[in-house]
Parts: C-alpha cells; structure tokens; sequence
C-alpha cells in the first residue's frame, strides 16, 4: 500500500487530503508543517510527499530543499499544494527540487488523478 | 465555445463533513489575525508578524474556496492580496489598511457564521470592503494601480473593435454550461468591485445554461481565471482574444505546453490552466509530462474505486496534545462525577455507624473512594476551566475602535491571563466586564489635553488583572483617569433623593454608583454614561455569587475589583435546619449567626419584625413562614438567627439549627423542575435527601417589600 506524507497546517484541509487518499487506498501520514514532515520523513520510505506551500516553521519549499539533500528522498515525487499560481512559485518550485504542483483549490478527484500519474 | 468536461470530481466526496473542522480552525485563524493586526507596530512591522498575519488569510482563503465558501473566499483573497504585498514589502502598513484587514475579518467571521447556520438569511454585502482593500493594495503604485480603468461606455461593444490603450486586451468570455448561470453573474461583480480590472459587458447568449461577457481588460488570462476561479469552476471558463487566436481551457481541451517552468512568453496567450503541472526531469514525474493534463476523465474510476472509509495514517496524529470535546460531553460528565460525589457522601455517612474493628477492610476502602472521589471531581471540574485570556482578549479591539471613537489614547494592559475561570461564568462575566472596560476609556481616561494640562502622560492606560485569591477569582478593572469625585456623587445623590451625609464613608461612597439609574457623566455618550450599567453589572456579578468593590482616588484613576467563586456548579455552603427540613445558605453570603432571646425582636408596622445587631436594624425573616414549614407541637421553635448579606443589604434569618458547613453540588431545579421562589438551586446531601439552596438576594430584596 503507497505511502504518502500529507504536510498541511491546516487541519482542514489536512483531513481533507488524508481522507481523500485513505478511501482511495493509499496510506497517510499527516504533518502540521515542513519541520514535522522532515523530522516524521526521517528513516521512513515515503511514495509521495503532498505539501502546502505556507506554513510556519518550515514552508513546502523549505521541505523540498531539505528533503531533497536526503539520499533517501532524491528520486521520491513531491508535489506541491498550493493556492500561489505564479509563475515564479513555479520556478521556485522547480529550483527546490519539486516534481509538480497542484493549485488550491482543488477537488478530491483532480487530486487522486494528479497523484496516479506520480505513484505507481 | 470550447468543450468544457464535466468536472469528475466532488460527486462522490461528502465535503460537508469537514465544515465543522473548518469553521472552528477558520475562527481560530481570524481571531489570531485580529490579535497580530492590533499588536502590530506599523512602523517597525518584520516579515515575521507579516507573513504570520498574511498565513491567517491564506489559510481561511485556501479552506474556503476547497469547501466551496465564495463569498468567503472572495474576500479573504482580497485581503490576501493586501497582506502579501504588505509581506513583500511592496506597500507600507498603515492604519486605514489595519482598519479595513480587521472589518474585512469581522465581515468573514459573520459570512461563516452564517454558513454554519445552514446558509440561512441574508449575507453580509462584502462589495465596499472588497473595494476598499483592492484600493488599498493598488494604492502603493504596483502593478494593479498603473492599469488605469478603462472608460466606462455604454457603447463599448461597438468600440470594441476600436484601437485600445496600450495594453488593454478585448476578450470573449464564455461561461458555462452551468446549472446554475447566474452564478456567473458574481463574475459581472468582480468587475465593479475592483478597481482597475476593467470592464466587463454581457453579450446576448443563445444558450440558457451559458454567458457570454466581452472583456476588456490589462490583466493576464491566468489572473483572470484565478479570480473568476472563486464563483465558477476553471473547467467551464472559455476566455478568446478578439481578433486573435482562440484560447481555450479545460483539461482535455488543449494540448498545454508540456513544461510548465517556461511558462508562455509575456503577450502568447496564456491560461492554458489545468490546475497542475509536472516540472520536466523532475524526480518522480511522469515520463511525459504532457500526459498529466487532460486526463481527467478516469479520476472518476478512481474517485468510484476508493472505499468510503478509511483507517487513518500509521502515525500519531500530531494535534493530539488537544482535543475538541462537545460541550455537552463534559457537562454530562460533570454531572455523572457530581452524582458520584454525592454516592460516596452517603456511604461515608452510613458507614460511620460501623464498628471499625469489624469492618477495617471496608471503611479502608471507603476512605480511598473517599480520596478518589474528591481528585476526579478536582480533575473533571478542571475539563471546563479555561484561562481569562479568552475574555481578556476581545478589548484590545473593542477599546481601540472605542478610543479612537473618543479621540483618546488608551493602552490597555493586561495580567494574569492564564488564570482558569469555569467556562460557564466565563461567559457570564463578559458582558459586565466590557462595561466596565468601557466605563474605563469613556469616563475615566481623560482627553490627551486635560492629561497633559493634569501633568500625566498623554496616553491613558487601562489594566484588567485576574487572579486566584483564596477559592475566589479576583478580576480587577483599573485605569489612570480622573477618578470618580466624592462631591459629584453625593449631590447626585442628593438630587436622586438618596439619603447621604458627608460623613459617609468613601467606599459607601463609591457603592452609590450602583444605584439604579444613577449616572454622574456629564455627558451621555452612546458608548455610556445613560445610567444603567453599574447597577445591572452589580446585580449579574451577584448572580453569580459574587461581589463588586470600587476604590478611586480624584484625579489618579479608579479601580473595580470582581470577585467572583470558581465554579457555579459546586458551592460552599452551611446547612441550617428548620422544623425537618434542611437548607443550605451560600456561605459567601453568611455574615454572622447568633442565639436569640424572644423579647430581641420587635414587631412594626403589618407584622414586619425586626432585630438590633450591634446597633444595626435589620429586618427578620422566619424560614418556617416563608415557606410554610409544618411544625409539630412537640419541636421546639426557632432561636438561632443567620445574618445573611446580598445587594448590599442584610437580613436576619430565623432558624432552628445550624447543621454545619459542606461543598455542595449544585443542582439546577429551573431544569428539572420550575423556578422556586426564593431558592437558587437544590443538592443532594450525604443522606440522600434533597435540600433547597437558598437565594439570598432574593430574601433580602422580599425583605425590603
């Protein structure tokens, strides 16, 4: 069963997400921001890291950076959650590591269909 | 018109079981906004506080468009847009900016109250605070504010064709096909709602399900369609340049440029917009990343697929160090513990009859029930207690608003805000506590001149302090204004008919003000001064069992000091008795008590009796006769008078017996039964028989009759 690491601060949207993946049969861990997600990453195999972009602490950038610096996550998709459309989020996205984004808001579907191209 | 797909999503997804979980973490980020907007120093604001301030609004926006809020979201995103120039520091903050941010959270806070409701009445109007911030957000001389509107034409699908101003672009804008259409007429809106979008004129439509508007416009197809995004979904948002290529969105429509890092050049037509893109050699994406648009369609086999429920993620989930219980929840258990306690009372009772040599092994059992008994009521009666804070917290606002109203400067100081109140009183104790507050900034703080000319600091300060004090809270109310005046106040009275002397004491003095009706304020402003308000405070701080005290100095300032119990729902209470029924006297109330001989009391006008206590008359009430106690010849007649204190009155209470002094839990008999005159409440004592509390303001208020 796919494992994916669900990064939101919001905790609705957070179990929005989780609830939309679980019922489609994938595994969740959820974390509240990008320092909790990193330190949750740590010595775990993720299939997917699905992060908002702002958030305290540490945002989705952050995440991707720091995660990406891990031999364990250099090849795993991270695709970010984000209402930040611009093309320069885009590139910023890109620079970090990121593997795509999906812009909020977005329904259930659209986000089990993004995720079916990443996991496998 | 381009072919637009039915959006797969949604259909099988209940997302109104994640309102609830919304609208409270919505409120908590409003309320934490308000909070950062009041404390934030416009001159030296750091992106720490901005960006804070601005995730606030993000995070409302992000929740509220996902679970469908447009009128919510709308505004949030305008708001958005304010804060994320003022983070980029495009924009200065100022007040006017403040100002608008913290009605704009205000205005969101009611438009989600009012979907929680269901969605019932009318909707706040959200257009001239939309406006408002928009102007605000352009007014720093971005991007937003060099589109100069275009000229507003009746004429202009005519001059459509017209050569336009360098820059602005005429677009056909087809929305549909919708079940709803005139939900896009909210995009018409937009339109007039923002300054510097441009114009927008509807077409005539040959379809019922689908409109059609001409655009003329500076702003991008990705802008636009980010905007209309919040009252129609993209998939049904066809946007042509006239005199130009068509452009069309939708997955599926559009073969999209498959690397969305080199998005189209400034000028190429834009808003080719699935919502999501992969970027190229990124690690995990898909081979082709063109093969992530337009497929769309079998997300519904997907959608279909997923069982409904599912186990939660393996980890524990991190918000667990809290969690949000139905208020009821705990009442219930309150009241179960309550029951318990008073279980216990009877066995303890009943087991003081038993020989300890014989039953060691059971009254050792009791004593740790005992024990147990008393550190879970302690604990359960912890459950509600909530810190001051969430009271103390509203004023900042309020008094800001109020001074500058007033045209005075306030500090507001607060203390002790950890200190835990029972969450009951808590709500009781707001509404005297702002009237108090804004007493403070109304009456005492004075105008910047008279400071200055008293030789104070310009800026007044208010301070609200709360405080454990014994088994009572203290909350006080100071400020350093111009104090109450001694003089004033007596010739009021005197002019009230209130019978005074200039020997009276000041803090008899100061007990004056809560009177019914009396107001020394010079002038009635509409924020107070008309006279009813002490005495209302007094009387709902007394309900609650508790007191006011006042002390003022002319020209220092003032201080009202609250003192209220912890907890409504057990009471401290001395048990009399009175032919075979027992009744308990809140203790808080008890003054003195006192054998007396028959010939003590006199005997007045309509039977009214009365008793000298150190030099004190105080009227008489006979427990046996309020309420119609029966008596058998044999039992012997009451001797034993209670003094008891409420409103600031006494009376004496004639009784057969005092009992003793115990924790009652306090029952409400309104609920269970009806409201009993003269009786606050009942409980259940260690015998197991029900004993009526007594309501001693209202026994001293039947005295006065």
């Amino acid at each position: 069963m796919p494992l994916i690491l669900a990064v939101d601060d919001s905790p609705s949207m957070r179990k929005m997400v989780s609830f939309t993946l679980t019922g489609a049969g994938y595994q969740v861990v959820e974390a509240v921001d990008g320092q909790d997600a990193y330190e949750k990453a740590q010595g775990q195999h993720f299939d997917l890291v699905l992060t908002d972009q702002n958030m305290p602490r540490l945002d989705g950038l952050g995440l991707t950076r720091k995660l990406r610096d891990h031999p364990q996550f250099k090849t795993t998709p991270i695709l970010m959650l984000t209402t930040e459309s611009s093309d320069l989020m885009k590139q910023a996205g890109r620079a970090a590591g990121a593997t795509g984004w999906l812009v909020k808001p977005f329904d259930p579907a659209r986000l089990l269909d993004v995720i079916k191209k990443v996991v496998r | 018109m381009a072919e637009t797909h039915q959006d797969s999503g949604g259909g099988d997804f209940d997302l109104t079981q994640f309102y609830q979980i919304f609208f409270e973490e919505a409120g908590e980020n409003l309320d934490l906004m308000e909070t950062m907007l009041l404390n934030l120093n416009l001159e030296t604001a750091d992106d720490e506080e901005l960006n804070g301030i601005f995730r606030c609004a993000h995070s409302v926006k992000g929740g509220a468009a996902t679970f469908g809020f447009a009128d919510v979201a709308e505004l949030t995103h305008q708001m958005e847009s304010l804060l994320d120039r003022l983070r980029r520091h495009e924009l200065q903050p100022n007040s006017a900016m403040v100002d608008v941010l913290l009605e704009s959270a205000d205005a969101s806070r009611s438009l989600l109250a009012r979907h929680q409701a269901g969605g019932e009445g009318v909707a706040l109007p959200t257009s001239d605070l939309v406006r408002r911030i928009s102007e605000l957000a352009a007014g720093g001389g971005g991007a937003a504010a060099v589109a100069k509107p275009v000229a507003k034409t009746a004429a202009s699908v005519q001059t459509a064709r017209v050569p336009l101003k360098e820059g602005v672009r005429s677009l056909e804008i087809r929305i549909g096909p919708l079940e709803h259409p005139e939900q896009a007429d909210a995009i018409r809106e937009l339109f007039r709602d923002i300054p510097g979008l441009g114009e927008i004129v509807v077409m005539p439509s040959d379809r019922k399900d689908l409109r059609i508007f001409d655009v003329k416009t500076v702003s991008s197809n990705a802008d636009l369609l980010d905007l209309f995004a919040f009252h129609v979904s993209r998939d049904f948002i066809a946007i042509k340049e006239i005199e130009e290529a068509e452009v069309v969105v939708g997955p599926g429509t559009q073969a999209v440029s498959s690397n969305f890092a080199d998005d189209p050049q400034p000028g190429a037509p834009l808003a080719a917009f699935p919502g999501f893109g992969f970027f190229d050699g990124s690690p995990g994406a898909p081979v082709t990343a063109v093969s992530a648009v337009g497929a769309g369609v079998d997300a519904k086999v997907a959608a279909k697929a997923a069982p409904k429920a599912g186990a939660a993620g393996p980890a524990a989930q991190p918000e667990a160090a809290t969690i949000r219980v139905a208020i009821s929840k705990v009442d219930q258990l309150i009241n179960l513990v309550g029951e318990l306690v008073i279980t216990q009372a009877m066995l303890a009772q009943n087991s003081r009859a038993l020989d300890p040599a014989l039953y060691q092994q059971l009254l050792t059992g009791l004593a740790d029930l005992d024990r147990n008994t008393r550190d879970l009521q302690e604990s359960v009666m912890s459950i509600r207690m909530i810190p001051m804070s969430i009271v103390f917290s509203r004023f900042p606002r309020m008094l800001r608003d109020l001074a500058s109203k007033l045209g005075k400067k306030v500090d507001f100081v607060t203390q002790g805000e950890a200190t835990e109140l029972d969450k009951g009183l808590v709500e009781k104790i707001t509404d005297p506590l702002t009237h108090l507050v804004r007493n403070s900034c109304d009456h005492g703080v004075e105008m910047p001149a008279e400071r200055l000319a008293a030789g104070k600091s310009e800026t007044g300060t208010i301070t609200l302090s709360a405080s454990h004090q014994g088994g009572s809270i203290v909350i006080e109310v100071r400020d350093d204004g111009r104090g109450m005046s001694r003089e004033k106040i007596l010739s009021k009275a005197r002019e009230r008919g209130i019978d005074v002397s200039d020997q009276m004491s000041d803090a008899d003095v100061w007990q004056l003000i809560f009177a019914p009706g009396f107001s020394t304020a010079a002038v009635v402003t509409d924020v107070s001064g008309r006279g009813v308000g002490m005495d209302v405070v007094k009387r709902n701080i007394a309900a609650l069992n508790g007191t006011v005290e006042i002390d003022s100095a002319e020209g220092y300032g003032m201080k009202v000091s609250v003192r209220l119990p912890l907890t409504l729902a057990i009471m401290d209470g001395m048990s009399v008795g009175a032919g075979d029924e027992v009744y308990i006297l809140p203790l808080s109330s008890v003054v003195e008590s006192f054998q007396v001989k028959a010939d003590a009391v006199s005997t007045v006008g309509q039977g009214a009796q009365l008793i000298k206590v150190r030099d004190e008359y105080m009227p008489v009430i006979e427990l046996e006769k309020v309420f119609q106690i029966p008596r058998g010849n044999s039992q012997k007649s009451s001797d034993i008078m209670v003094v008891v204190e409420a409103d600031g009155s006494r009376v004496a209470l004639l009784v057969d017996e005092l009992l003793g002094q115990q924790q009652v839990v306090v029952k409400n008999l309104e609920s269970n039964y009806r409201k009993v005159p003269n009786v606050s409440g009942a409980t259940i004592l260690g015998d197991g028989k029900v004993a009526l509390i007594l309501d001693t303001g209202a026994l001293v208020r039947r005295s006065r009759h």
